[in-house]
């Protein structure tokens, strides 16, 4: 490949030699953050719901960016296409794929994929929650722990019907699936950047950590 | 010889510290428009909303504009990049095309490039595995077939050449090695 010596990592085609730091802030961010409440901590719990709310000024930074972010971070760089994607997975079967300036076709739908099961996750968390901030279920756990109990009262007093239990019911599995789901994507993602930078033959993971610190190759 | 990374890693620094920024910003405001719409529900007549109103609306704003400046500064910074990589090689084809224009032999070619990259004598000759008198020698021959008086203006030659022309665009500095 006879690439411009001088302008081999800025040439246009291109995928980005390193992501800007707001990309890679929010992908660590959102990936630690999914581990952590699909895994590691209890449903419901104060750090669950913190990590929760985090999730989502992760995931509203990320939407923001998608619009005012620089172009290869920018959502039309990597429109959500099913039959380029499609198009692409073949052509890493058949070993040979073209370079994006983004993200590839199927990365790109894996990315929306990603992006709208979190929303469905948050929005079920936030309707499980009644929409407490962290500092109120801090509070109300707070009290209950010191015998008050009327916090808990007040909690389920709006859903003293049997439609609402069972709605909260229906809520809750949709939040539980999402989460599964998540881990879902999660896995096929690992894999599709493991396979994807063994046919391309360079890492798709250091442009997303610290990147190339010597460009150039 | 194609990297500054001094100009690289101060902008990193500096995006890096904008972004975290931002993230510290977006999570602030995703928690106060939550704790907004919290009290909103309990005691929808509040006197606090208006008040709280004009903060969320400039919470949002800051993200906006702290996203604009970022994305300006990301893409000052790549700009910067790439004139820096296509004045050296624009520099580098400067110098070449000028030493075939005035015939130097391939060892003054390389004398001649280590004496623009500020080498003296001694430091050439070591290089060089050659003898001092060898190399000052070739300084001289090189100075008269450029028609310069000595070393500075030598140098300057060049410098002059870039300034005068401009900085050529980066097509025209592709071409040739594409
Ligand atoms: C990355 C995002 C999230 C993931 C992966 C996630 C995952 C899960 C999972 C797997 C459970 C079931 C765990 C168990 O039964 O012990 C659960 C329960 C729960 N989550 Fe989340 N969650 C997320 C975000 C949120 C958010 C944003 C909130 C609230 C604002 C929330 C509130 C809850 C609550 C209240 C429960 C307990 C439900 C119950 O009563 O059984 N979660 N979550
Ligand atoms: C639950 C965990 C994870 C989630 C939710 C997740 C989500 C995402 C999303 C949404 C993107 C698109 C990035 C953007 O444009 O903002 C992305 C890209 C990427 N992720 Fe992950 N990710 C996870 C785990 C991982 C892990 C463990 C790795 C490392 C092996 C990884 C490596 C990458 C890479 C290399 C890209 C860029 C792909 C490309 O070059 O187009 N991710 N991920």
């Amino acid at each position: 490949m006879a690439t411009p010596r001088t302008l081999a990592s800025t040439a246009v085609g291109a995928s980005p030699s390193l992501w800007d730091p707001v990309v890679r802030l929010t992908h660590w961010g959102i990936a630690a953050s999914v581990l952590t409440n699909a895994v590691l901590d209890e449903g419901g719990s104060l750090l669950h719901v913190s990590v929760g709310w985090i999730v989502m000024a992760l995931l509203v930074l990320r939407l923001v960016w998608g619009v005012l972010g620089p172009a290869e971070a920018r959502f039309s760089a990597f429109p959500p296409n099913p039959v380029t994607a499609v198009r692409h997975l073949r052509q890493l079967v058949a070993g040979r794929v073209r370079h994006y300036p983004s993200h590839n076709p199927a990365g790109a739908l894996m990315a929306y994929a990603f992006w709208a099961t979190l929303a469905v996750v948050t929005a079920s968390g936030l309707y499980l929650t009644g929409g407490a901030t962290p500092m109120q279920v801090a509070e109300e756990k707070a009290a209950v722990a010191s015998g008050d109990w009327s916090a808990l009262i007040a909690e389920g007093g709006g859903e003293s019907s049997e439609e609402d239990k069972s709605l909260r019911h229906t809520v809750e599995e949709v939040h539980e699936v999402a989460a599964n789901l998540l881990l879902l994507l999660a896995a096929l993602h690992i894999a599709g950047v493991i396979v994807e930078g063994r046919v391309l033959r360079r890492s798709l993971v250091r442009p997303m950590l610290l990147g190339d610190v010597r460009r150039g190759k | 010889m194609s990297e500054s990374p001094d100009i690289r890693t101060a902008g990193r620094r500096q995006t890096a510290a904008l972004s975290i920024f931002l993230l510290i910003q977006t999570l602030g405001t995703v928690f106060f428009v939550g704790d907004v719409i919290g009290d909103l529900r309990e005691d929808p007549g509040s006197a606090h909303f208006i008040f709280e109103a004009v903060v969320t609306a400039a919470l949002v704003l800051g993200i906006i504009f702290g996203a604009f400046a970022l994305r300006r500064t990301i893409e000052l910074l790549r700009a910067q990049d790439q004139a820096l990589a296509v004045a050296r090689g624009a520099l580098s084809d400067v110098i070449e095309g000028q030493f075939t224009a005035w015939a130097l032999t391939p060892a003054e070619r390389d004398v001649g490039l280590l004496a623009l990259k500020g080498l003296d004598v001694a430091e050439i000759a070591e290089l060089r595995g050659a003898a001092q008198g060898t190399v000052r020698a070739q300084l001289t021959r090189i100075y008269s077939k450029a028609g310069v008086s000595g070393r500075a203006q030598f140098a300057a030659f060049f410098v002059e050449d870039l300034l005068g022309a401009g900085v050529p665009s980066a097509e025209a500095s592709t071409v040739k090695a594409g």
